[in-house]
Formats: structure tokens, sequence, C-alpha cells
């Protein structure tokens, strides 16, 4: 762990509720976070225990109650909804459990689509791009459309889009949780290639022992509070 | 500005769903082509009425008239005498009919070739090589326009027969008037010109002239000179720019053009809230990959300007159609709109239908424009949530459940504010509409806790018929409210539009024919045939007047006289009635009463409905009329109902007319049959009484009562043909929103096919959805298409014509809309119901 680099997230006293009819609900609250650069952290936690919430939280998409985020000096929670849209797309790659590829659009669109929205797409980032997608083995599918591809094929694709753009962050939440063993394996593959060849920072929420095994850090997410905890402490995975 | 994937993206969608896409465009289409044609065709009747008021103004600058449209030639002569002015022309207008060829008419304009010169180009200039000899000759000889002449089969030499008031006349044809461009040639369009003495002796107009015209320079000596005119003229006659009577004339049909505007935009309302219903669909169909796309990065404003693009690209392709299908449907329409015109206002013959560009231009803004509008909201709903929620769409129910409370509220409070819009003082059409808008948008926001409702109440009944399937139908309705609540406003509006003006034309005619019922009481009625339905001026001579009067089996004749007048400086219809017991019983009134036989009837006169509200003229108040004796004021003792004519008329006593008009011609009479004799047999008899003398029409009651319906119902068929087109409107509207709706349901459907449920159980399940929506759209239409019908009767009608109308409607006329939405309804679900019963649930559960 680079402990001593300055964090590239930092999660400051952060609270989120929700309303729900007249009771509030308390996801977390004074929840505190760093992500340093080239770190793999890996979110757990069982379902509704606010793991999604804190990737859109991270992600722009959501917007906390309280509290700070800060992506290197930019205070991601003092931003406008635009700014932070304008943000997420240059800074940051998600990727969803259920893929959420646009089916208007072809494999290769899909992909690109990202860089286009930045204004950044030259024929060298094109062919960078067409470069991910092979390294994912569906540069031979990059004119068709989603529907058209296995659920396996579908989540490589998302994982292409991601990472096409080169992001500072990549938000993947239960990026194998849709798909079968074999599959998963290849998800997997392509996740370990990138972190060890290209240092990028992740933040994963996942079941996948797999992906735990290659964690920098893991951390529990249980009734609102975030603990670290140690692989061969966590049972039953 | 969107990105190139992201607008290729949203053009994808749309190819996708063609069916959805081409009824949307269909939807503008028609809206625009409605208002484009109202529009031409309102065009083309106003510019053929300038031209033809233009062709026979000239370069007139002023005009001296008389009262009741004639002067005594004396005046021009005097003027001339008096050697203050020389460029003066004295001038005979009028029409006449060509019996060669029936439903043509001709203008007639009677001119003096000796002073034309300066006036009028093609009535006999100095170079035109006319043989002024025969032309002036005591012989009926004419000029035609080339155009005209062709269009006749006829040359210069050749003869032209034509008929004024039952009389018929042969007019040689000196020559043929060519003109230099398009615009002139249209202007004269049956247009024949004659010296003066042969249009007084055609038109029966001896010693008459309609005007003397003027061109009188505009500068102070041309101010001067204009009162030094003004003092030597003798009473009755009075000198008025030329232009005044061609607006004034205009202004006669600005209510009516009105409203034809208002019912098109009504068409294109309808389509606005098909395009709202699409949108809205296309929005919650793609719910989920907007939130995608926000997840990745795309702005709200990225968002709003997609979906705009999209209304935009159906909008103009809509439009574009709708101004070819508006320009199809112009041509058609225009020969309605002028054949009203011809029926209650002024003759006016189109020949050429005018394509503008500004109307175009205007069809196309506001085909755009509407389309753009009804984009926004759903637009914004769709950009407004947060990106994290848009993922969701159970979010988007339960918010529409929430809101319902609060909508229910703004609904009601949007009613109020309607309402108090329609009690403000005034007369506001604009103001009228707006209100009407916003009475829809308040039946709009009642929709969904109505359809909750409805179904809460109607689920058994649907259960009843189809068991479980029908249970699931009903409550599927309710599960996605966000979408069906749109769909089933959409068509409720749109149908309430058909029931609304509906209403309309049927309280209209039930109520003339109420007025008919009492107005037409004697047996018999004579007149000369005229040109304009509502006010025949032409005059029965007096021999055929005595054999009427005195013929046997005839027990009380009672006369008409019917003039135009300058009353309170405006041109006026006076109606000269010969009182008597039983002619008095075809006049009701609404203020005061009759006032014939009171001591000061000279100086009184009742005036009609329309008039009273056209001029804010009441009982109590006076009215100057320029009679043959000069202006005399004249008390108004009544107030009577009248349909007859929007522009309102004036009616005095024979007694007083003839007090001060020097005329004693009669336009019509009215014959009471002894008891016990035979109409018809008095018909007869009478006819051969008047063999050899002029032709009039002889009507009895129930041939009057039917032609006056039947002009009644051709003044409203333009108003019916718009209403239909309102009613395809609609049904098109009907069939996108469900078919849309069901299409969507692709994956729900399989997920059903998937649990078991068979494809003749699908069938099942979408018919009974499409119909019990259909059904409570058109429930629902029924108390909006009254409030819409009340609205347009008591208000509308009242602001712009000022007529008293009962309201009637016709159980069928909202059988009709509830059927029509029915059966839409049920045809939406067909082509669904067949493509989901076929699917294969695998590839549509895949089909994400």
């Amino acid at each position: 762990m680079e402990t001593k680099k300055e964090p590239l997230v930092r999660v400051s006293n952060l609270t989120k509720v929700y309303r729900e009819g007249e009771t509030e609900r308390v996801v977390f609250s004074g929840m505190n976070l760093d992500l340093h650069p080239g770190e793999l952290v890996v979110l757990l936690g069982r379902s509704g225990s606010g793991k999604s919430t804190l990737l859109n939280l991270i992600s722009g998409i959501d917007e906390a109650t309280t509290g700070k985020i800060f992506f290197g000096e930019v205070e991601l929670t003092a931003l406008s909804e635009n700014d932070r849209t304008l943000f997420r797309r240059e800074s940051i790659g998600i990727i969803f459990q259920s893929f959420n590829l646009i089916p208007t659009l072809t494999v290769a669109e899909n992909m690109l689509l990202p860089m286009e929205l930045n204004g950044r797409l030259s024929e060298e980032r094109r062919a960078k791009a067409l470069g991910v997608l092979e390294e994912v083995g569906l540069l031979n599918r990059q004119d068709s459309y989603p529907d058209r591809l296995s659920g396996g094929e579908q989540q490589r694709v998302a994982l292409a889009r991601a990472l096409a753009h080169e992001p500072l962050l990549i938000l993947a939440d239960e990026p194998t949780g849709n798909l079968d063993l074999k599959t998963a394996d290849q998800v997997m593959q392509i996740l370990h290639r990138l972190i060890h060849d290209e240092k990028r920072t992740m933040l994963i929420a996942t079941h996948d022992r797999d992906i735990l095994n290659l964690a920098d850090r893991i951390l529990s997410l249980k009734e609102g509070v975030l603990t670290e905890v140690k692989i061969q402490d966590i049972a039953g995975l | 500005m969107t990105t190139r994937l992201l607008r290729l993206s949203s053009f994808r969608y749309l190819l996708k769903h063609p069916l959805l896409m081409a009824l949307s465009i269909l939807g503008v289409a028609l809206g625009v082509a409605v208002v484009v044609a109202i529009d031409l065709a309102n065009t083309s009747a106003t510019e053929a009425f300038r031209l033809s008021s233009e062709a026979v103004t000239g370069r007139a600058t002023h005009s001296i008239t008389g009262s009741r449209d004639l002067l005594d030639e004396r005046v021009y002569r005097d003027l001339r005498l008096n050697g203050s002015i020389r460029e003066a022309a004295p001038i005979i207008d009028g029409y006449v009919s060509a019996p060669g060829d029936p439903g043509r008419t001709l203008q007639v304009i009677g001119v003096d070739p000796l002073v034309e010169g300066p006036f009028r180009a093609y009535t006999g200039a100095a170079d035109s090589g006319l043989d002024l000899g025969q032309f002036m000759s005591a012989r009926p000889t004419g000029l035609l326009s080339a155009f005209t002449a062709t269009s006749l089969g006829i040359t210069e030499g050749d003869s032209l027969e034509v008929a004024f008031e039952g009389k018929r006349f042969v007019v040689s044809i000196l020559g043929l008037i060519n003109s230099e461009s398009e615009q002139a040639a249209r202007a004269l369009d049956n247009v024949m010109v004659v010296d003066i003495s042969t249009a007084q002796n055609l038109l029966r107009m001896d010693g008459k002239l309609s005007r003397v015209e003027l061109i009188i320079p505009d500068s102070e000596g041309g101010a001067s000179l204009l009162q030094s005119i003004e003092n030597v003229l003798p009473e009755g006659a009075q000198i008025e720019p030329s232009a005044s009577k061609t607006d004034t004339l205009a202004q006669m049909t600005r209510a009516f053009s009105l409203n034809l505007v208002a019912l098109s935009l009504l068409a294109l309302v309808v389509g606005m809230f098909l395009i709202y219903n699409t949108v809205t669909f296309s929005i919650v169909q793609r719910r989920a990959m907007i939130g995608r796309l926000r997840a990745l990065g795309v702005t709200r404003r990225e968002i709003f300007q997609l979906i705009l693009g999209e209304a935009l690209l159906i909008g103009t392709l809509g439009t574009i159609l709708g101004l070819f299908a508006g320009v199809a449907l112009g041509t058609g329409l225009v020969q309605l709109v002028t054949q009203s015109i011809n029926d209650l206002y002024y003759v006016v013959r189109v020949r050429s239908f005018d394509v503008s560009l500004w109307s175009l231009a205007k069809g196309m803004a506001l085909g755009i424009g509407a389309t753009l509008l009804a984009a926004i909201p759903p637009a914004r709903e769709a950009t407004s949530a947060p990106a994290s929620s848009v993922m969701r769409r159970s979010e988007e129910e339960t918010k529409l459940y929430r809101i319902i409370p609060k909508l229910v509220w703004i609904s009601l409070a949007t009613a109020v504010a309607a309402f108090g819009l329609l009690a403000l003082p005034g007369n506001s059409i604009p103001l009228s509409y707006t209100a009407l808008l916003l009475l829809i948008l308040a039946f709009a926001g009642l929709t969904p806790g109505a359809v909750i409702l409805f179904t809460r109440w109607f689920k058994p009944v649907l259960s009843l018929f189809g068991g479980v399937v029908g249970r699931m139908a009903a409550q599927g309705t309710v599960t996605s409210l966000s979408r069906t609540a749109v769909a089933i406003a959409s068509l409720m509006i749109a149908i309430s539009a058909t029931i609304g003006v509906g209403v309309m034309v049927n309280s209209f005619r039930s109520t003339v024919e109420v007025w008919l019922s009492y107005t037409l009481q004697a047996d018999v009625y004579i007149s000369p045939p005229g040109l304009v339905f509502r006010r025949n001026d032409a005059t029965v001579s007096p021999d055929v007047e005595a054999v009427l009067r005195n013929a046997p089996g005839v027990a009380a004749a009672y006369s008409v006289r019917t003039a135009e007048v300058t009353a309170g400086g405006r041109p006026s219809d006076l109606i000269v009635v010969e009182p008597g017991p039983q002619r008095d019983q075809g006049t009701r009134f609404k203020e005061g009463g009759r006032i014939w036989g009171d001591a000061d009837e000279l100086e009184k006169v009742v005036v009609s409905e329309p008039y009273s509200f056209r001029y804010d003229v009441h009982v109590g108040d006076s009215i100057d009329i320029a009679t043959d004796s000069g202006l005399k004021t004249f008390s108004v003792g009544g107030v009577y109902y009248d349909y007859g004519s929007d522009l309102g008329a004036i009616m005095m006593s024979r007694k007083t007319y003839e007090a001060h008009f020097d005329d004693r011609g009669i336009s019509g009479i009215s014959l009471y049959v002894e008891p016990g004799k035979d109409v018809e047999e008095v018909i007869r008899s009478l006819r051969i009484g008047l063999e050899g003398k002029q032709e009039v029409l002889m009507r009895s009651n129930r041939s009057l009562r039917e032609a006056s319906l039947d002009v009644f119902d051709r003044t409203f068929t333009v108003t019916i043909v718009l209403r239909l087109l309102a009613v395809l409107v609609a049904f098109i509207g009907v069939l996108s929103a469900l078919m849309a709706l069901q299409l969507e349901r692709a994956r729900e459907l399989a997920v059903m096919r998937a649990n078991g449920l068979t494809p003749r159980q699908v069938w099942k399940y979408v018919t009974l959805q499409t119909g019990f929506m259909g059904w409570m759209a058109g429930l629902f239409s029924i108390p909006l298409g009254l409030v819409l019908a009340y609205v347009l009767i008591f208000v509308i009608n009242q602001r712009s014509f000022g007529w008293t109308l009962q309201m009637e409607w016709s159980p069928a006329i909202l059988i009709q809309a509830v059927l029509l939405a029915l059966v839409a309804a049920l045809l939406a679900g067909v082509y669904p119901a067949w493509k989901m019963s076929r699917a294969k649930p695998a590839e549509a559960l895949r089909d994400e």
C-alpha cells in the first residue's frame, strides 16, 4: 500500500439519508475513506448495505446528504449537477452489474461514446480504443449491437468502455455478478492485467473471491460503517 | 451540442420504431394540413375580394355615395357643372348571373368611357381601339376580360345572355380586355365593363349611380378641394376614402375567418397532445437508457437537446408532409369557405387558389413550434430526475402516485382560472380560446386520478369478461399509470374536440330550426332571384306585386324590402316590413318589443340581436341613418332574435321607410292563403298569372324552410369538415398511443408468456386492456366535450356573433365519441396482440 502518497479520492464525513414517505433511512453516516492512486479497493457488503450508493456518490451520479468528496484538489460535492457530470465523463469509468450498454449503438460506438462526449475522439484514440476491444477479445464483434452479444461479451464491452477513455478512477459494481464462472474468469483476467500492467485506481463492489485476491485493501460496509478486513478473516468466501 | 454518436443512437431508436414514428409524423401532418388549408382558403377568398374591389376602384382616392348605396346621377352632373374637380367618374357596379353557365356571377361595371382615362386603364382608354359609338349606343354592349370570355367559350363579336333579378338581357361583346399581368387578369376575372346607361338599364338603376369616384391629391390643395366638394353635396350624399368600404366589407368576415382559424388550431392542439404523448412514451421507454447515458457523463442539457432533436425531426417531416396535404386540402376548402362567404356576406369568386409563401411559412413555424412545445415538458421531465433514479422505472410510478392529490388541486385551480377568464368582461376571442385551452389542461390533469378510480370500480367487470386475464389487464392500466394516463388524456382531448364542435353545430342548427318555425309563418314566399342568400335586395316589379296581392285565394300579403343603408357611419342591412297581425308573430324580442303603431313610430327602429351585440346598441339608444332626406336619428325600440346574419340588421316599418326614403320597391312578398285553400293550387294559379312577367322564385313555407336549412348546412360544411378532420386526428391518436403502449410491453408480455400465458390469452389481455383504456378515454371525453361545447356556444359564439343559442346535443354524438375511442382502441390492439402472440418469449425477454 502506498499510503504516503496523496489520496486520489478522499471521502470525508459522508452521510446519505433517503427519505421514504414520512420515514428517513440512513444508509451511512460520517463515513471516511481514502483511495490512493494505483490502488485496488474491494468493497464488501450485503445487498442493500449501501455499496452501490457509495459508488454512485463517488461517481457524482448521486448527491450526498452531508459530507465531502475530494477528487485530488477538486471537491466533487461542491460541484453543480452539470459540472459533476462533466467531471464524471472526463475522469471516471463505470462498470455496472447489468452492463448498461446503449442498445442503439454498436459495440465500437458504445466504446467510443465516452471519448466523443469528452470531445477527444481522435484517430489515435480510436485506434487505441479498438486495441482495448481487441484485448477483451471482441474486435470481430465491433459492428454488432449489444442485444446480439452474450452476457459475458456485453460485460467485456462494458469493461472496455470504462477503460477506453483512460479515466483516473474505475468504479465497478458487481462486475462479475451476472456472469457464469467461465465468463467471470475471463473478465477477471482482464481486470488482473489492468491492475498489474496499468496500475489503475479501482473501487470494486463484489463478492468474487478471485477479485478479493487481487485487492490491495478490502473494506466491509455493514450497517453504515466501513471497516477494513483481511481476506483470511472473511468466512464463507 | 449533442455528439454524433448520441444523435445516431437517437435516430436508430426512431428507426427501430417505424410505426410509432410514422403515426407521430401523420399526427403533426394532419394538424398542420388543417391549419394551412384553412389559412390558404381564407387568404384566397380575401385576396379575391381585394383584387375585385381594386379592379373596380382603380386609382380613385375617394368616392361619393348616397343612401341605400344609390346616388342620384344629378350629383355627378352638378359636380361637373360646378367645375371644382376634373377627375371625377360615375360608376355603377352590381352583379348579374350568366344563365348559360349556371353558378357563374359576373360583376358589371358601368363607366363613362370619356372620363375613365385617369381611373382605369382597361375601360376604354383612348388608345384601346374601342369603338366608342357602339360602346355607348342604346344596344347593350360590353367588354369582357379575355380569360372570362375563354372560359365562357365566347369571343369578340359574340353575344352573352345575362340575368338580373329575373330579367334577361343579351349583351354584345365588343372587345376583350387583355391584361398585362397575371394579377390584373385575376382581378378582372368575371368582370364585364359596360357603358353607364347600359348598366342603369341592366341593373334597373334609372337615374342612379352606385357612386362618383374622384382622384384627389394628398396635399393641402386636395384637402381644401375635398372640403369644397363636401360643401356642395346634397342631403344623403357623402364623400369617403375609397379604401374604407373595402375595409368594412373585409371586417364583416373577421369573426367568421377567426373562428375557422381557431377551429383549425384546435386540430393542431390535438396534434400537439399526440406529440406530447409520443415523446413521453419514447422517454418512458428509454428511461433506463437515459439513465445509462447520464451515468456515462451525458449532461441534462445534452439529453434535453437530444429529445428536442428527435421532436424536431418528427415535427419537420410531419410539417413538410402537412404543407403538401394542406395545399391539397385547401383547394377543396376554398370552395366551401367562399360558398359560406357568398351565402352570408358578399359575392366573391375565387379564380385561383393562392399558395402564399407567408401561409406556408406560418404553417411551418406552427408545426415545428407546436411539436417542440409539446416535447418540452417530457424532455424536461426526463432531465430533471437525478441520474441515480432515472434508471428505476418504479420511481416514475411512485412519483406520479405521490403527486396525484397535488395534481387534482392544480387542475381544479386551472379550471377555476379558466372560468375566471371566461367571466372577464369584454369580447376577446383569443382570451376565450386561452380559457378553453386551460380547461383542456385541467381535465388532462384530472385523468390519472380518474383512471385509478375507474379501474378500481370496473376491475370486477373486466374480471367477469376475462377472468384472471381481465383482472390483470385492468391492473396493468394502473401499474403503468405514468404512460397509460398520458395516453388516455391525449385521446380524451382529441375526442372531446369532436364532441365540442359537434354539439355546437347541433345546437346552432336546432336553434335556427326553432327560429325558422316561428319566423316563417306565411304559406308562400316570393322574391326575384338574388345573388346573396341572406340579403336579397332585388326588386319585385310593380306589375308582379299587383298580381300577387290581388290573386284569388290570398288572404293577406306582406311585403319586405331589404336595402343597404349607412347607419352610424357603417354600411348596414335595413329590413323594411309591412306590419300586420300574422306578420307580427314572426318576430320575437330579446329586449323591448314591437314599435309599429306607436305614436312616434316614424322615429323608431328595432335591431337584430347580432346588430345590438356588434355595435353595443340597446333599447333607448339611438342610431343615425343616412336617408334620402339626409341624416336622421332613430331611437331603438327593441332587439329581436335573428339568426339570418351575423352582421346584424335594422328593421323599420314600411310606413317609416316611406317617410324617409324615396324608394317604393319591394324585395319580396309573403302570402297567407285563405283557410281551406290548397297552397300548391294557389301557387299554380299564381304562376299562370305571372307568365311573361318578371321571373320570380316562388317557394312554399316548407321549401323555403328547407332552403334556409340547406344554406345553414352549407355554411357549416367547412366546420363539419374540420370536425371530421379532428375525428381523423383523434383516431390516429388513439391508434398510435395505445399501439405504442402495447408494443412497449413486449417484455412484460414475454414474462407472462414464459409463465404460461397462451397466445390466445395474450390476445385477450391486449384487447381487453386497449379496449378498457379506449372506453375510459371515450367516457372522460364526454364531460370535457360538453364543457368545450358550452364555452363554444355561450362564450365564443356570443363574443364572435352575439347570438343566443340553445345548447342541444343528441346522444348520437356522445355515443359516436365513445364508439370512436373504443373501435380505435381495439384496432390499436390488433397489431401488438398479433406480434406478441407470435413472438418467442425467450427472444422478447432477451431483447432488453
